[in-house]
């Protein structure tokens, strides 16, 4: 059983909690007519969308292609969303499975024989390169490194957003529903086990 | 086997270390510096009605280009050219930016008549307008600066509008 429920109410930080309160105030005004409003709200959760996105292992040009069609589809269908406190959670689910489609079908066409390559940290070129870590944030790198790459995919989804419901999960990651659950825990310990291991906890 | 029911501690313990990967992965693979005005710009095509124009060329100079829907110039004086193409026809513009101000310079080939507008896309939207000459060329002498776009509209007027997408001078 879990506890945490599923949609709009799993943001996990105080800080999280206040973006999704402040994006449900924006969407209700851009809603009401004002048009700045939109703009408050892109702004505040494209960044968001950004990390559930790459979470799926697509890269970069592709992720920023399914952000944008992401904001189009809630342009589109702005009127079905009946809770304004639900809208960071529509279009992170819209964002994910977009992505999803996407990455399978760009994985299938690789036909790489590790099927687990996309979802693996990134190699040191790209983006990060170059990019001086804080202490902590190096050592934590380094830990998640050392579990498996289904672990390093499964927490960085559920780290990227407001949850994803199993479901969806275990559809990328081909894992039944209800391994995900144990898994995330068995993924958390072992992160735990490493982080103690260097002593950062 | 079933999940063991969390305790709100064990939770709150999870959520901290989550939120934790998350910032480690923010600075790891952080979102482009332009990916909300990438957005803004794509809902402004599509509230226009508007076909996009594709960009084919541009200079390497023009930095950015890890975002093609918002290309960045340098903020050097200097000139950077880019080429889009249409339905029928291709467009090449030039950016020449001096220490106060801009211009951009444009030709359509082949020639045909059409207008122009030049739209900026701050938050004070300013609009020129011009001719496409018999030569196919085309100027904007003085230009606005950031987020700009190009529209082109065929005579006779009828078909969509055509759009380029959102270039920085």
């Amino acid at each position: 059983m879990v506890i945490i429920s599923e949609g709009s109410g799993t943001e996990k930080s105080a800080e999280g909690g206040a973006r999704w309160s402040a994006s449900a105030a924006a969407f209700t005004a851009w809603r009401d007519g004002d048009r700045e409003a939109l703009d408050e709200l892109v702004r505040l959760l494209s960044p968001t969308l950004w990390h559930v996105v790459r979470a799926t292992g697509l890269d970069r040009a592709s992720a920023e292609d399914v952000v944008q069609s992401t904001w189009l589809a809630l342009v589109d269908k702005a009127d079905s969303i009946a809770n304004p406190m639900a809208v960071a959670g529509w279009l992170c689910t819209t964002a994910r499975r977009d992505a999803w489609k996407i990455s399978k079908n760009l994985r299938r066409e690789l036909a790489t024989e590790d099927d687990s390559l996309g979802w693996s940290l990134p190699s040191m070129e790209g983006p990060e390169a170059g990019v001086v870590l804080r202490e902590d944030h190096a050592r934590l790198r380094t830990c998640l490194t050392r579990l498996n790459e289904r672990c390093q995919a499964l927490l960085r989804m559920l780290a990227a957003g407001p949850r994803p419901d199993y479901a969806e999960v275990s559809d990328a990651l081909d894992m039944p529903v209800g391994s995900i659950g144990p898994t995330r825990a068995r993924c958390l310990d072992k992160l735990r086990v490493e982080l103690v291991s260097e002593g950062a906890l | 086997m079933a999940d063991e029911p969390l305790t709100p501690e064990d939770a709150a313990a999870d959520a901290e270390l989550l939120d934790t990967i998350a910032e480690l992965w923010n600075v790891l693979d952080p979102p482009p510096e332009d990916l909300s005005e990438g957005v803004l710009a794509r809902i402004e095509t599509n509230d226009l009605d508007a076909e996009l124009l594709t960009l084919v060329e541009w200079d390497k100079e023009l930095s950015g280009v890890r975002s093609v829907t918002m290309l960045r110039a340098p903020d050097e004086v200097g000139t950077w050219s880019l080429e889009y193409l249409g339905p029928g026809f291709r467009v090449q513009v030039r950016i020449s930016r001096s220490a106060r101000q801009a211009r951009l310079d444009g030709w359509v080939v082949p020639a045909q008549p059409m207008t122009v507008h030049l739209t900026s896309m701050g938050k004070n939207s300013t609009s020129d307008e011009t001719r496409v000459s018999d030569s196919g060329r085309f100027e904007f002498p003085v230009t606005p600066t950031g987020a700009c776009r190009l529209t082109f509209i065929s005579d006779p007027s009828g078909s969509r509008p055509l759009v380029t997408p959102p270039f920085w001078i």
